[in-house]
């Protein structure tokens, strides 16, 4: 799986594995993954330019674009953010994975 | 479905509504994020697809590198060469980098050479097609597709109400999904374009059809795809409209007669192999029928 920025503040392991207990297919265990994948970066894209000054985004974004895994860019959202980035983002992750624990939990017989 | 202790199908549901709201609230509050990656062919949500894209135009890049001579790396520049392409010349380029990726024999593609091809076709017509789409999959992405005849469009339509190619015939029955309308007053332009640019694929034939029926028949129906005839390169946009052909066959697709025209596999046995890809195309930008230019570039200048 190709790597974001800030892969290593999400820690998506800790989802996949509670998913791994059960037995999924191949196709399914994908389909799953692709939903929370999607949902996790919705979310980081949503907390990064909710704390990023308007008059910078577009230069982020071009950033972004061209090299989505490059470390250079949380240098740079520490730079500008008006917040520690690197918490805030880490608190939406976290956030959203208690969610989609829940919903995991939510579809599971005890 | 219970596996284990787990209902997927309704832990699917759940998730793709969490989704849905993530995806709602980035709309809402950083619309011109949205619009930025949008107007990049890329989806919010799917910015890792697109990471894997600039990891492999990278890796190519950098192989390239090694292996051109400078003058033809300053001649390159990939968003140049192609506006200056004629439809012929990207053509070519398309059926000369498929050649090379695609085995030897028509079998299914891996992972990495599905990968190869969306990112040759997305280079060549600026279109996101790809073997896998929101999750969903046929059996073959590469394949031998067969002639079909006409499909009745309403109650009552016959082969000569059908502009093109009449002698290919039409089906007795309807397609897998009913007529395309409910009679021929209601019937549109775009529902005409649909039955002429029409494939059939095997949905039949999907591990989790009987599972997930009801979900796949209206995610198929009319689902856009690209076409590619690797030999000459010709593409056509088409819409799934019918189910089939049967395995025994020997065919893995079916298209319509303005299809297997367009492609060049009219001939002989009526068969050829196909490259059958879905395409990403949520805004419905992209009509139905051949292709022949950059989509993102433009049309070159005459």
């Amino acid at each position: 799986m190709s790597k974001l920025f800030y892969d290593h503040l999400i820690v998506i392991e800790e989802v996949v594995a509670v998913l791994d207990e059960h037995k999924l297919s191949a196709k399914e265990r994908a389909q799953i993954l692709k939903l929370i994948d999607e949902t996790l970066e919705h979310e980081i894209l949503d907390a990064i330019f909710s704390y990023l000054p308007g008059e910078v985004h577009e230069e982020f974004l071009t950033k972004f674009h061209a090299a989505p895994h490059d470390p250079g860019l949380m240098q740079y959202l520490k730079d500008h953010a008006v917040v520690n980035i690197e918490l805030a983002i880490l608190d939406r992750a976290n956030k959203t994975k208690m969610k989609l624990l829940r919903e995991i939990k939510k579809h599971t017989k005890s | 479905m219970y596996k284990g202790n787990l209902n997927t199908s309704k832990l699917y549901l759940g998730l793709a509504k969490q989704a849905a709201i993530a995806e709602k609230k980035l709309h809402k509050r950083h619309p011109h994020v949205v619009k930025f990656f949008t107007e990049r062919g890329i989806t919010p949500g799917r910015i890792r697809e697109h990471a894997a894209r600039v990891a492999t135009a990278t890796a190519m890049a950098g192989a390239m590198l090694f292996a051109q001579p400078l003058a033809h790396q300053v001649a390159s520049s990939p968003h140049m060469a192609i506006a200056k392409l004629s439809a012929s010349e990207l053509r070519k380029q398309l059926s000369n980098q498929l050649t090379a990726l695609l085995p030897d024999a028509v079998e299914p593609l891996t992972h990495a050479q599905e990968e190869a091809v969306t990112n040759e076709i997305k280079s060549v017509w600026g279109i996101d097609a790809n073997a896998m789409l929101s999750g969903e999959r046929l059996n073959r992405s590469y394949g031998y597709m067969g002639a079909e005849q006409h499909l009745p469009r309403y109650p009552g339509d016959s082969v000569g109400q059908h502009d093109e190619y009449q002698r290919s015939g039409i089906t007795p029955g309807r397609g897998a999904w009913g007529y395309f309308a409910d009679s021929r007053g209601q019937l549109t332009q775009d529902l005409v374009q649909k039955e002429k640019w029409y494939v059939a694929v095997q949905t039949l034939y999907l591990p989790d059809w009987n599972t997930r029926t009801a979900y796949l028949r209206d995610w198929y129906q009319y689902r856009k795809v690209l076409v590619v005839n690797p030999q000459n390169g010709k593409t056509v946009v088409a819409d799934v409209a019918d189910a089939g052909p049967a395995d025994w066959t020997g065919k893995h697709y079916g298209g319509s007669p303005e299809i297997m025209a367009y492609l060049g596999i009219n001939v002989g046995k009526q068969k050829g192999a196909v490259i059958l890809f879905f395409v990403d195309d949520p805004n419905n930008e992209i009509p139905l029928g051949p292709v022949e230019y950059n989509v993102r570039v433009g049309r070159p200048m005459t």
